[in-house]
C-alpha cells in the first residue's frame, strides 16, 4: 500500500467525510449537521434539543475548547468524569466548524479517541482487552481487583455499564480469554456496534465503541470487593 | 524499565571558565529554545496526565498546555491521556493513526519520576524504554521524556509562586514549605520535592525551607509544629489546582474544616493570607498551573534527545 492509500485508509477526517456522506450524522448523543452557504460548515447540538428553534440554544463558536467545557458538567451542573455517560447537557449550539478538521476536534472532545476507536475497527485494527487481562495488570490500590469473582464481575458490568444510566459505548471485550460474556445482565444490544445505544432508534448512527474496560470500571471493581458499594464510596478513589 | 537520570543542575557559581555542566546546560537550552520554534510535522505530542474521577480541574492544566502548543502549529497531532479520564491512556493506538505521522514525543505532565512515570505510563502505553517502536502503527517511534517536574525550571517558577502569593512579605522572616504528594508505593515521589527544597535553601533567601508531604513525613498537616516564623508561605508541587491541592490540602493545613466545591466551582479562589496558630499562613495555587508549562512540556522533548 502506497502512503497515500494509508493515509486515507487510517485519517480519521477522511473517515468522518465517508461517514457523513452516509448520512451518518449521530455520534452517541450528539446531533450533527451540514449548515448550508453562507454559513457553511457543520453545527453541533444535543440530539433531544434537535426540534428546538435555534433561538432558544446558547450559541458557542469556541471549537473544541468550548466542546471540553460542554462536556465537563451535566445539566445539573455535576461533573462528567466519564464522557460516554448518557447525560450530555442540553441547550446549547457548537457553531463555526467550519471544515473537517474542526468538526473532528469538537467530537473528540465531546467523546475522546471514540472516532478513532470506530476507524480502527472499521479497518480491522482495534485492539479489545478482555476485562481479566485489564484486571491481571493492575497495581498498587488496584491489584486487589484480581480477586473478583465471576460473579462479580457479571453483577459489576451488568449495574455499571448499562446504557440506560450508565454508559452509552458498546462493548467488544470478553470477560476473559475464553470467550465469556462482559455480563449475562446486558441486553445483546449491548453489544452489537449497529445498535443506537441512546435507545432513539437510530439506525445510522455511530457507535461509541468499547475496546477495554475504562479506569471507572477498574476502581468500581476495587470498592465491590472492599465493600464499599455505594457511589459515593467509590467516587472517593481517585488515585 | 531502566530509571533515567535528572537533567544537570545549573551550576550557580561565578567561575569564568564555563564548566561541562554550563556547556550542556547552554546546549540543552538552545536545543529547547529549537524545539519551541521549528515544526516538527512528523511528529505528534502526547501530554500524559493524572485527571480526575471526582475533580473537574484536574486535567484542566494538561488540556490547557495542549491547546497553548496546538495553536503553535508545531506537531502534526497534539494530544492528552489520562489515568483517570479520558481519552484513556489505553486508547493510545487510537490517537495518531495518520501513516505521515513518525514520531511521538510522550511527556508525563507530572512533578516527580515515581510510581506513574515508572510503573504506570510505561505499562499501560506499552513502552519498553525511551524508546519504543511500533509494528502497529508502522514504524512509529514513541519517545518517553522526563516528567515536567524534573525540568530545571522548576526551581525559579516555585520562587516565583512564592513571591506573587506573599508580596512584599520579607523572606528571612518567612518558611517557604514545598508540599508534595509522597507516596509508600514508590520511593522516588518524593524526591523531586526534595531537590526543589535544596536548590532554594541553597540561595539562602528564605529563613526556612522544607519539604512536606500528605502521605509521608514530615506531614504538611504539622506546618505549624515545623516551622517557627511569623510568615509561612506554603506552595503546592502539584500539577493541578485538583482534589489534593485544592480540596485535601487545606483541610490538612486547616485553612477548611471540610473539602470545599473544586476551584473551578468556586465563586473566589482563596484569599491570602490567613492567620491560624498565631502566623501568616499563605497558600498558593499549584505550580502546574503555570502558563510556562507549556514550553517545559516542549523542552522535555529536546532534553530526551541531550540524555
Amino acid at each position: 500500500m502506497d502512503q497515500d492509500a494509508a493515509r486515507l485508509l487510517f485519517s480519521l477526517d477522511a473517515a468522518l467525510a465517508r461517514w457523513l456522506a452516509a448520512a451518518r450524522m449521530r455520534l452517541g448523543q450528539i446531533q450533527m449537521e451540514t449548515l448550508p452557504p453562507p454559513q457553511a460548515g457543520f453545527r453541533l447540538r444535543h440530539h433531544d434539543d434537535a426540534g428546538r428553534p435555534h433561538e432558544e440554544l446558547a450559541l458557542f463558536t469556541g471549537g473544541a475548547d468550548d466542546a471540553v467545557e460542554l462536556a465537563r458538567y451535566d445539566d445539573a451542573g455535576n461533573y462528567r468524569p466519564l464522557k460516554t455517560a448518557p447525560n450530555l447537557r442540553h441547550g446549547w449550539r457548537l457553531e463555526a466548524l467550519p471544515d473537517l478538521p474542526a468538526l473532528r476536534r469538537a467530537l473528540d472532545a465531546f467523546y475522546p479517541a471514540r472516532l478513532g476507536a470506530l476507524l480502527a475497527f472499521e479497518n480491522g485494527r482495534l485492539p479489545v482487552t478482555p476485562l481479566r487481562e485489564t484486571l491481571a495488570r493492575q497495581t498498587g490500590m488496584y491489584r486487589i481487583t484480581q480477586k473478583l469473582t465471576d460473579a462479580q464481575a457479571d453483577a459489576l458490568v451488568g449495574r455499571f455499564c448499562r446504557s440506560d444510566g450508565g454508559c452509552l459505548r458498546t462493548i467488544l471485550w470478553r470477560r476473559d480469554l475464553a470467550g465469556t460474556p462482559a455480563s449475562s445482565h446486558l441486553p445483546p444490544e449491548k453489544f452489537e456496534p449497529a445498535f443506537d445505544q441512546t435507545g432513539h432508534g437510530e439506525t445510522r448512527s455511530l457507535p461509541l465503541l468499547c475496546q477495554e474496560a475504562c479506569n471507572l470500571l477498574v476502581a468500581e471493581a476495587r470498592a465491590v470487593i472492599k465493600g464499599e458499594r455505594t457511589a459515593a464510596a467509590a467516587s472517593a478513589v481517585d488515585c | 524499565m531502566q530509571e533515567r537520570g535528572g537533567l544537570a543542575r545549573e551550576k550557580r557559581g561565578k567561575t569564568q571558565k564555563k564548566n561541562p555542566a554550563e556547556i550542556s546546560r547552554f546546549f540543552a537550552s538552545f536545543a529547547g529554545y529549537l524545539l519551541r520554534v521549528i515544526p516538527k510535522l512528523d511528529a505528534a505530542l502526547l501530554i500524559v496526565g493524572h485527571g480526575s474521577t471526582v475533580n473537574p480541574d484536574s486535567s484542566a492544566p494538561s488540556l490547557a498546555h495542549a491547546a497553548t502548543i496546538r495553536r503553535r502549529g508545531l506537531f502534526a497531532e497534539v494530544a492528552c491521556v489520562f489515568w483517570k479520564e479520558e481519552p484513556a491512556l489505553r486508547d493510545w493506538p487510537l490517537l495518531f493513526p495518520d501513516p505521515t505521522i513518525h514520531d511521538i514525543f510522550v511527556v508525563p505532565n507530572f512533578i516527580s519520576e515515581g510510581y506513574f512515570t515508572q510503573t504506570i505510563i510505561p505499562r499501560e502505553l506499552e513502552l519498553t524504554g525511551d524508546l519504543t517502536e511500533r509494528d502497529f502503527p508502522a514504524g512509529q517511534r514513541w519517545h518517553y521524556c522526563p516528567p515536567v517536574g524534573n525540568h530545571p525550571a522548576m526551581t525559579e517558577l516555585l520562587l516565583q509562586r512564592a513571591r506573587e502569593v506573599a508580596p512584599g512579605v520579607p523572606e528571612r522572616e518567612t518558611s517557604l514549605l514545598i508540599v508534595g504528594h509522597g507516596t509508600g508505593l514508590n520511593d522516588n515521589s518524593a524526591v523531586a520535592a526534595k531537590q526543589q527544597v535544596a536548590a532554594i535553601a541553597a540561595l539562602d533567601r528564605y529563613a526556612a525551607v522544607l519539604s512536606t508531604y500528605m502521605e509521608e513525613p514530615p506531614h504538611i498537616a504539622d506546618w505549624a509544629k515545623l516551622t517557627d516564623t511569623p510568615n509561612v508561605v506554603v506552595v503546592p508541587f502539584f500539577i493541578s489546582d485538583g482534589l489534593h491541592s485544592y480540596q485535601d490540602i487545606p483541610v490538612l493545613l486547616g485553612l477548611e474544616p471540610e473539602p470545599t466545591a473544586a476551584a473551578s466551582q468556586q465563586a473566589v479562589f482563596r484569599q491570602n493570607p490567613r492567620h491560624l496558630h498565631g502566623r501568616a499562613l499563605y497558600y498558593a495555587s499549584a505550580i502546574g498551573t503555570e502558563p510556562r508549562f507549556a514550553d517545559i512540556i516542549l523542552e522535555q522533548t529536546a532534553a530526551l534527545a541531550l540524555a
